[in-house]
């Protein structure tokens, strides 16, 4: 009852929130709850820049992210953010500079959408990809990432 | 005198070399010189819905932003008379709360009405300056949580309006009110825009009078993507609206398997000519290209807004455009500003509509160059002179200033 409560009221004081087109089943978060959790668990970022709608997202959730294995690395290896790239919600910057989801979309050049960006924990772009994602791109992409970020370690 | 001046203007342009600066901009000024002591960078923004952050009469300039030099996000104004070249007096306008997106009309000669954000509600004061600012009680507007204030004014009443959340969607709310000589707001009856419960978001309303017609529109999120739509209420007859239209076109043969429909975003409102509106956003349907600055114009004789039309030219190939802003002016004259990054930085550009043509895209000099130049609002003043004010910063994420530029009408 407690929950249900605070979700009603969530509802209530978040009046800028939008309805966003995350794929199902994956933790993704807001941006600066990614962010949070990307500095607390030296992990990288991987923001998902949608918009409402988008057909090019929809095709890349149900062809690419329905897959197991791109769903087991993509929650085990980043820290999720979905970003609506028309959406006025807010969030807060490493920088304390409060923006809305929209510029934030902007800043990170998500031109077009699907926009998926790796982040490092300052929030700086190490790889980028544009437009509809097959399965074998993202396995692909984790795979190089995961590769640099060993070799780093090393 | 101005209208013979813009109808010689207008009647020249025919044989101008290809739409010839129609403004002459002085240097560009500091808004506010406000500081933190040099702590930590703090952020000037510049955005509400409409994008009205500016506001002139016959006597000044006011305009009103969010800063968070302090800490904690809140709403500033800043004015200037016109025969003053900087912003000489400054005055805090929300309480203790985050406040965001304020809007703002000039009243009359000396007042102001903004409206803004604050703690997830809608709050509106009034604002005199006649020599010395005093500051109107604060109104507030919304009954639950809401937010993107516009003010709108015509016919002597002021109408605010806002995305309110009284239940899991935003649905756009007017009120209409009167300000009286102590600067009190009488509040009119208030009501939504559309008396159906909303299926999506409704979000970012704004609207313009014409003639005995409010004109409303807003980003709706009803066909499962975002489109612009419009209704029209009568004076003397609050809370009774057209059924809400569609004004944003769908583009021919783009039924693709995946998706609902392209995205469009931020609408903005002007009024030109007798009793003409024209309404402009950032719309994506040459979605290869991201958003393009498009509008359509509203004309009361007629059956509401006309064919969508692209306001920006064809040059600014695979750049961004975003952040429409418009004014336009009692003698035909409409003006459309943006941000654009087609030369590889952030500038100011606009276009203006004469004889039924959009001239080409003209890039604001004081408001152009290196860095970023974004987040502008416009305000055309009786005379015509373009009044423009934007956030500028050396890089993306870095420290702002809030900058102002006076734009001098040519042809005198």
């Amino acid at each position: 009852m407690k929950l249900l409560s605070l979700l009603f009221f969530g509802f209530l004081i978040q009046p800028t929130l939008s309805v966003a087109d995350a794929p199902k089943g994956y933790p993704f978060q807001s941006f600066d709850e990614a962010m949070t959790q990307s500095q607390q668990e030296s992990k990288l970022l991987f923001v998902y820049f949608g918009r409402y709608g988008c057909g090019y997202c929809e095709k890349t959730n149900q062809e690419a992210f329905i897959d197991p294995e791109v769903k087991r690395r993509y929650s085990e290896h980043y820290a999720l953010a979905y970003v609506d790239a028309e959406s006025g919600k807010r969030l807060r910057l490493p920088s304390g500079e409060r923006i809305t989801e929209r510029d934030l979309g902007t800043r990170y050049d998500a031109l077009v959408t699907p926009v998926f960006t790796f982040l490092n924990p300052n929030g700086e772009s190490v790889y980028r990809m544009v437009g509809v994602q097959r399965i074998e791109d993202l396995i692909e992409a984790d795979s190089k990432i995961q590769s640099a970020l060993a070799k780093a370690r090393q | 005198m101005i209208r013979k001046r813009l109808a010689v203007l207008l009647l020249l342009a025919p044989f101008s070399a290809a739409f010839a600066e129609l403004w002459e901009f002085e240097s560009a000024v500091d808004v506010t010189a406000a500081s933190n002591g040099g702590k930590a960078n703090f952020f000037h923004h510049l955005d509400s819905a409409g994008r009205r952050n500016i506001a002139t009469n016959s006597d000044g300039v006011a305009i009103t932003w969010e800063d968070d030099r302090d800490g904690t996000p809140r709403i500033y104004l800043a004015y200037k008379g016109l025969d003053e070249s900087a912003f000489s007096r400054e005055v805090r306008l929300s309480g203790e709360g985050e406040a965001y997106e304020p809007t703002i009309i000039a009243l009359d000669r000396s007042r102001y009405a903004v409206a803004w954000e604050e703690n997830g509600h809608v709050m509106t004061r009034s604002v005199s300056i006649d020599g010395k600012v005093e500051l109107g009680q604060v109104v507030q507007l919304s009954e639950t949580a809401g937010a993107q204030a516009n003010l709108t004014q015509g016919n002597r009443v002021a109408y605010a309006l806002w995305s309110e959340r009284a239940s899991r969607y935003g649905r756009i709310r007017y009120r209409p009110m009167t300000v009286d000589e102590s600067g009190t707001f009488q509040l009119g009856e208030g009501c939504y825009i559309d008396p159906i419960p909303p299926a999506d978001e409704q979000l970012y309303p704004t609207a313009a009078v014409s003639g005995d017609e409010l004109i409303v529109v807003w980003e709706d999120r009803r066909p499962k993507h975002t489109i612009i739509m419009a209704a029209t209420g009568q004076s003397g007859k609050p809370c009774q609206f057209s059924e809400p239209l569609r004004i944003s076109e769908k583009p021919d043969g783009r039924d693709l398997p995946y998706g609902t429909g392209h995205g469009v975003s931020r609408v903005a409102l002007g009024t030109f000519g007798k009793e003409k509106v024209f309404a402009a956003w950032a719309d994506k349907r040459n979605f290869r290209d991201g958003y393009d600055i498009w509008g359509a114009e509203y004309t009361p004789d007629e059956t509401g807004f006309r064919t969508n039309e692209k306001v920006q030219d064809d040059f600014s190939g695979l750049s961004k455009q975003r952040n429409a802003t418009v004014d336009g002016h009692a003698n035909g004259l409409l003006v459309v500003a943006w941000s654009d990054e087609r030369e590889g930085h952030t500038d100011v550009m606009l276009s203006w509509r004469e004889q039924g043509e959009w001239s080409d895209d003209w890039t604001v000099s004081v408001a152009s160059g290196a860095g970023h130049q974004n987040n502008p609002t416009i305000a055309l003043d009786d005379d015509g002179n373009l009044h423009v004010a934007w956030v500028e910063r050396k890089a993306i994420g870095g420290t702002t200033r809030l900058k102002y530029a006076f734009g001098k009408l040519q042809g005198d």
